[in-house]
Order: C-alpha cells, then structure tokens, then sequence
C-alpha cells in the first residue's frame, strides 16, 4: 500500500481563552488523509468540526501541533504563501455558499483565477466550462440572487474547483438545501472525487453523505472518538 | 512516505483587477456609491463656488468693475464643509465594510492578502471622488457664476483667465480624489485586517 497523504495532522490543538476558562476546541488531533479519498467528519455541535475544518484550510493557526497540506507544515507559512494555498490547494464550500453576491456566477467562479494570476480570459473560459460542467451553462450571468440554493451550492463548486485544488473542503454543504437538492449535490461531489480523484472532506451530520464517503470520523469534545470505514 | 513537496507560490491581484471587480461594485450598489458621491460633491461645490467666484470677482475688479472678494472667513467654513463630508464617507464605508463582511471573508478563504482589498476599496472610492469631483465642480461653477452675476454680470467667466479656470478645475477634481480616497483608508484597513474565520461566520 503506497501512502500518499494529503493532509496530515499532528497532535493538533486548538484552544480558545473565553473569559478565565479555556475551551479545548481541539485537544490533540491525530489523522493522516490520502489523496483521493472521501472523509465526512460527523459529530455533534459544538465536538471540534469547524475549527477542524479551519485549521485543514489553513484559515486559523493551532495553539499547538501541526497541519501538513501536501507535506508543507502549514504553520510556517507567512501570509502570502498561506494566501496562496488557500487560493491554489484548497476548494472551499460553505453551508450557506459565500457566493459574492454583486457577482454572476461566471465572476463568481472566475475569481479565484484571478489571485492565481490566470489571464482574464482565460479565466472565464475556465468558469464557462465549469459551470457548465456542474450543470449551469445556461445560467452563467445570473447573479445569486436569482438562483436557487441548490444551483448556488452549484455555482459554489464550480468556485471551488476553479484553480484545480488538491482538496475540497465542504463544511455542511447540504445543510441549507432540501432532501432532493442535498442529494444532487452530495452525487455532485462524490462524481469529483471519483471522477478527479479529488480528496473531499466534508463535515457533515447528513446521513446520506456519511454513507457516500470512504471513512467516517467521528469526533467528540476536541478529540478523535473513533474511525469508520464507510 | 511518499511526499509530494511543492514551494508555496504567490497570489496575485493586479490594479487591473481591482479596477475591474471595483467597477462592478459601484455599478451593482449604486445606492451606496451614490451616497458618497453626492458627500463629495456637495462638498467640493461650495469650495469651487468659492474659489471661482474669487476668481470671478478679481477678473470683474481687473476690467475695472468694483471691489468685491470673498472674505476669508467663508473659507473657514469651506475647510468646515470638506471635513463634513470626509467624515460623511468615512461613515458610509464603515458599514459598507460590515456588509461585506461575509464577503471579505470569502475573498481572503479565494487568496485575497490583506492589501489587495485595500486596493479594492480605494479603486473604488478613486470613482466615487473622480465622479464627486466632476459633479462637485459643475455645480461650484454654476453657482459661482450666479453668485457673482448680480455684482459683476453674468458673462463675466467669459473673460476669467483660462488657465486659471483650468487650474481651478484640476485642482478641485484632484482634491476630491484626494479627499475621497483619504475617507476610505481607515474603513479599508479595518476590512482587510478581518479574520476570515470570523468573517465567515457573522450574520448580518
């Protein structure tokens, strides 16, 4: 078995002063994710996941241990070259999209082409494709607002796929949506990571997504409880 | 353990780019743009209303009309009218920044630096104070004409120094910029120093 993880955890440890008591929002996180696998990361609010899901995407920085994205330990990056891996090696999906909402969906789904440094054009050619790939082609210069949540988490996708990143990290992303669209949606992203070989981490209480990924981890009080295999 | 090592590169967001997305939020939420261009404007009027008119005045006394300038102390209130209105921008980006708070957290998860949206701010306000300035001068102008009129007639900024007039023109619509810009440092710094984290999880 040959080991090629993309994300690698080490005694991670997140705590936050609130008042005089420290709350251990991560109290010594131990995983190690292959390329290309699907982990759902469940448990109930309040166990860790979201601070997880910000320390993987290199958007907060741990109290102690460490966070390698592709064998970088990620605490020793300054801002620019964290900018640049939240930019190039992270796709993000939010519960409740982030799409910017005086953009299209093709700017929405260009603009992280444009921190990478990619043509403007080009750019947009990029989105157009896609857009049309996750099944909006005929609604390229829609904005948010006229767009269903279901297509919106679409225009998401398409977002966080536009600079080819290693991983997609999905924080509820059916959370917002009804039955039939969550479902579409997880289908969606379990085509990606089949089809692209995309590593897809999702924090989720969805049951059908939980059932869609390769390993389940379930987390409690900052800690890892247990892993499933799916 | 295979590793697959590769140097961290850099994000880039040229003025180009920001001259672009800066376009597209003035023209999506004209309302708000609208606000801080009718501050400038109204602002810079009453200072190009009174610095023509002191023009106006010095030609009228040149071709031999009376004495009359604009006394110093309306300059005072002039200095009092720009300061209202920086102070009405600053305002107004202020909770722009909080309106986009969610947004500006995005931006930073999408590789944005802190001063790339700094850059995004002031390309903006750079519009508002170039058309506040136009707007601002037009008006100044036409008031000062009608101020003067009555002492000295109302063809007399026909014979007013070109130059003069052209200088006046450059100077107030530089000033407005200036002024513009000046009232959006403050409110940009505060949004480009925003935790994504925390950004992404306000509510509005």
């Amino acid at each position: 078995m040959s080991y090629d993880n993309v994300i690698e955890l080490r005694d991670l440890q997140r705590y936050y002063k609130l008042g005089a008591e420290t709350v251990k929002a991560l109290d010594g996180v131990d995983l190690e994710i292959r390329r290309g696998e699907y982990v759902s990361i469940v448990g109930p609010s309040g166990s860790g996941k979201t601070t997880l899901f910000n320390q993987v995407g290199g958007l907060d920085k741990p109290t102690k241990g460490s966070v390698f994205i592709d064998g970088v330990d990620i605490s020793q990056l300054d801002a620019y070259e964290l900018a640049w891996l939240r930019c190039r090696k992270i796709g993000y999906i939010f519960q409740s999209f982030n799409l910017i909402q005086v953009l299209t969906a093709l700017e929405n789904v260009s603009l992280p082409t444009v921190f990478a440094g990619t043509p403007h054009d080009e750019g947009l050619k990029k989105a157009e494709k896609l857009l049309d790939q996750v099944g909006l082609g005929e609604r390229l210069h829609h904005r948010p607002t006229e767009l269903s949540a279901g297509q919106q988490q679409r225009v998401a996708i398409a977002r966080a796929l536009a600079n080819d990143p290693a991983i997609i990290l999905a924080d509820e992303p059916t959370g917002n949506l009804d039955l039939n669209t969550g479902m579409e949606i997880i289908d969606l992203l379990h085509g990606l990571n089949k089809m692209r070989g995309l590593t897809l981490v999702a924090a989720t209480h969805d049951l059908k997504m939980i059932k869609a990924s390769d390993r389940i981890v379930w987390m409690r009080d900052g800690v890892i409880e247990r892993i499933e295999r799916g | 353990m295979k590793m697959n090592k590769e140097a961290p590169g850099r994000v880039h967001f040229t003025l180009m780019d920001a001259i672009r997305l800066g376009r597209g939020y003035i023209r999506r939420r004209l309302d708000r743009s609208l606000i801080n261009i009718a501050s400038i404007a109204l602002g810079l009027s009453f200072y190009t209303t009174m610095v023509i008119s002191d023009l106006l005045y010095s030609t009228s006394a040149r071709l031999g009309g009376g004495q009359v300038a604009v006394e110093s102390y309306q300059y005072w209130l002039v200095a009092v009218a720009l300061v209202v209105s920086i102070v009405g921008i600053t305002n107004a980006m202020l909770i722009a920044v909080y309106e986009r708070y969610r947004e500006i957290g995005t931006m930073k998860c999408l590789g944005a630096l802190d001063r790339h949206i700094v850059l995004l701010f002031l390309v903006e306000s750079f519009y508002q104070g170039l058309v506040g300035g136009l707007v601002g001068f037009s008006l100044g102008l036409a008031s000062a004409i009608v101020i003067t009129g009555f002492g000295a007639g109302f063809d007399i900024v026909l014979y007013a120094p070109r130059v003069s007039l052209l200088t006046i023109f450059v100077g107030s619509v530089s000033l407005a910029m200036a002024l513009s810009m000046v009232a959006t440092l403050y409110p940009a710094w505060r949004a480009s120093k925003l935790n994504p984290v925390e950004a992404l999880r306000y509510e509005l």
